[in-house]
């Protein structure tokens, strides 16, 4: 349990982000408030906003676990796995759909082939984004539950609560704005354990010397690259090319709760510069969520569940204040989820199926009330499937793997959509529809032992062969059908401009 | 072939040398982005606008990391 300084710094955090969250209240005025905040955020902090949609509470106790059991390979996916992905968005595909002047990545879909393959992207992130919330509220509750003394349903709400309230009238400016404090404490909390825990191991040096000395199972844990017949879920094989050429790119370019800040961006430099931010910024994460694995496996090895690494950490080294922080950190963490997958799910929601397929030309006001109606509903949403969570202990891994289903096809989509002129619009489908359902096939047949992947995890796998399924399909059928003409493909592939006859605004990419 | 079984007598070294490989390619490719691209939207472009030096400056961290674990 938390001491009294502890419920302070916790209720203080709590009261100050709600504040904080409202004061930016009074900037929404019309859906483009709402939803881009009247591109009018600078780059440091869309760039922090970045890191902390990426990372919520849940990878440090995930992330911890796993290095706990496999060492720092697990550190791939906040290097490897992100920083030549930000760069490739950075300088090509941020500023593409900036002067594109897109809401969403679906709406750039459904522009470069038809609304089929909008309301597929639309609708599979849509269905992420809303299964995710429940897992998301019911974390919280499981966090304030041993610390706070609270009743699970108490903490749900007050969560929701003080998230909605902020999200609802703020839009994404408080998302973005809060995002930057929730960073700094979520860093502070974070390095203390480290910090600690180090002091504890006694230092780098003392660390590496005491796993090393556990014997032959632990000599990889301080190898990034494990072996292409590792048994760990992180050959090198698997790093690279489901990971750093079709999962993080996946990621970086095509979610929308991360492009969706870099759009409402001021200027196309705060643009580029707002996922360098974000790239910088990443590659502390690892130091964060991943030594506390290492340090408690020093220091208490032999754990049957290395999900409890981070928690037992806590427990025994932390002093109060400093727990408090901890927590804090955790719930900034988490909240910092929450607020922007509400916003951005409300996003795709009101422009890609409100707006293009039950109500066009309304007013703006109108699309930022439907925006907000949309962050109610699936606060409540988040908030029923909360309970589901505790039933459906697997439902975490469940709608991670739905990601997996769904990233690498509309990534290469994307990909041959902004690169080749060729691919058509049932090309686009198909390849979309096919690659997921290749997806659907393997994971289907990993369940019933079909002994196809010799790792225990193949999701980086599976991700790759479905980025190809669904390129290979787009092509086919691309060169099947017949070609768009160069007029309506204007401003959407890469060196065709907008303005055919004046030849402007043509991206050199 | 799912796999990549023909991969699998690439040593972890060799593999790492691959990975520092993409981040010289991505820092090259970085150096060649032309510069009214890199200061497009800034109105008195100073040093610190170059965002190629943000850029490398990321990739020299990262390939230093990988150069050493």
């Amino acid at each position: 349990m938390l001491s009294g300084i502890d419920y302070v710094v916790v209720i203080a955090y709590l009261v100050g982000i709600m504040i904080l969250g409202l004061y930016f209240a009074r900037f929404v005025r019309s859906a483009d408030d709402f939803f881009l905040s009247g591109k009018s955020l600078p780059f440091w902090a869309v760039g922090m906003s970045i890191v902390v949609t990426d990372i919520s509470a849940m990878d440090f106790v995930g992330v911890a676990g796993q290095s706990y059991r496999f060492g720092i390979s697990v550190g791939n996916f906040d290097w490897l796995g992100s920083v030549p992905a930000m760069l490739l968005a950075a300088f090509i595909f941020i500023p593409y759909f900036w002067k594109a002047g897109v809401y969403t990545i679906p709406e750039y879909l459904g522009r470069r082939y038809n609304d089929g393959v909008r309301a597929v992207a639309s609708l599979c992130w849509i269905i992420f984004f809303a299964f995710d919330l429940g897992v998301l509220f019911w974390a919280a509750a499981v966090m304030f539950e041993p610390l706070m003394g609270w009743d699970p349903w108490f903490s749900i709400i007050v969560t929701a609560v003080v998230v909605g309230v902020y999200t609802f009238f703020g839009g994404l400016t408080a998302v973005v704005m809060t995002d930057v404090v929730q960073m700094v404490i979520m860093f502070v909390g974070g390095a203390a354990v480290v910090v600690v825990g180090l002091y504890h191991a006694g230092g780098w040096g003392g660390l590496v010397e005491q796993i090393s000395a556990m014997g032959d199972a632990y000599q990889n844990h301080f190898e990034l690259v494990q072996p292409a017949d590792t048994q760990t879920p992180f050959p090198w094989t698997g790093i690279l090319f489901g990971l750093t050429f079709v999962m993080s790119n996946a990621y970086m370019i095509g979610n929308q709760a991360i492009v969706q800040r870099c759009l409402a961006t001021k200027s196309l430099w705060h643009a580029k510069a707002s996922m360098l931010v974000g790239a910088f910024f990443k590659m502390f994460i690892p130091l964060l969520v991943m030594f506390p694995g290492l340090i408690a496996l020093a220091a208490y090895p032999g754990m049957a569940d290395g999900d409890q690494a981070f928690g037992t950490l806590v427990k025994n080294l932390l002093p109060p204040g400093l727990r408090g922080l901890l927590f804090a950190g955790f719930l900034a963490g988490l909240m910092s989820t929450i607020d922007s997958f509400l916003n951005s799910t409300a996003t795709l929601w009101t422009k890609d199926i409100y707006e293009r397929f039950l109500k066009k030309n309304a007013s703006s006001r109108h699309y930022m009330i439907v925006g907000r109606a949309a962050t109610v509903m699936l606060l409540v949403f988040g908030v029923l499937t909360a309970q589901l969570t505790q039933h459906f202990s697997g439902m975490y891994v469940a709608i991670q793997t739905f990601m997996s289903f769904f990233q690498g096809p509309v990534f290469s989509a994307l990909l041959l959509g902004m690169f080749w002129p060729r691919a058509t619009q049932w090309g686009g489908l198909v390849g979309v529809v096919g690659g997921i359902a290749v997806s659907v096939l393997f994971n289907v047949l990993v369940l019933l032992d079909a002994s196809l992947f010799t790792i225990q995890d193949p999701f980086l796998y599976i991700s790759w062969w479905s980025f190809v399924v669904g390129a290979g399909l787009n092509v086919i059928v691309s060169l099947m059908t017949a070609r768009h003409s160069e007029q309506r493909l204007s401003g959407l592939v890469c060196r065709l401009p907008r303005d055919l006859k004046s030849n402007s605004g043509a991206v050199p990419c | 072939m799912l796999n990549f079984e023909w991969l699998k007598g690439v040593s972890p070294a060799a593999a790492k040398g691959i990975f520092l490989g993409i981040f010289v390619v991505s820092g090259l490719l970085v150096l060649l982005i032309p510069k009214a691209y890199i200061y497009e939207g800034v109105e008195s472009p100073r040093w610190w606008h170059n965002l190629k030096l943000w850029a490398l400056g990321v990739l020299a961290i990262i390939f230093t990391i990988y150069s050493i674990f």
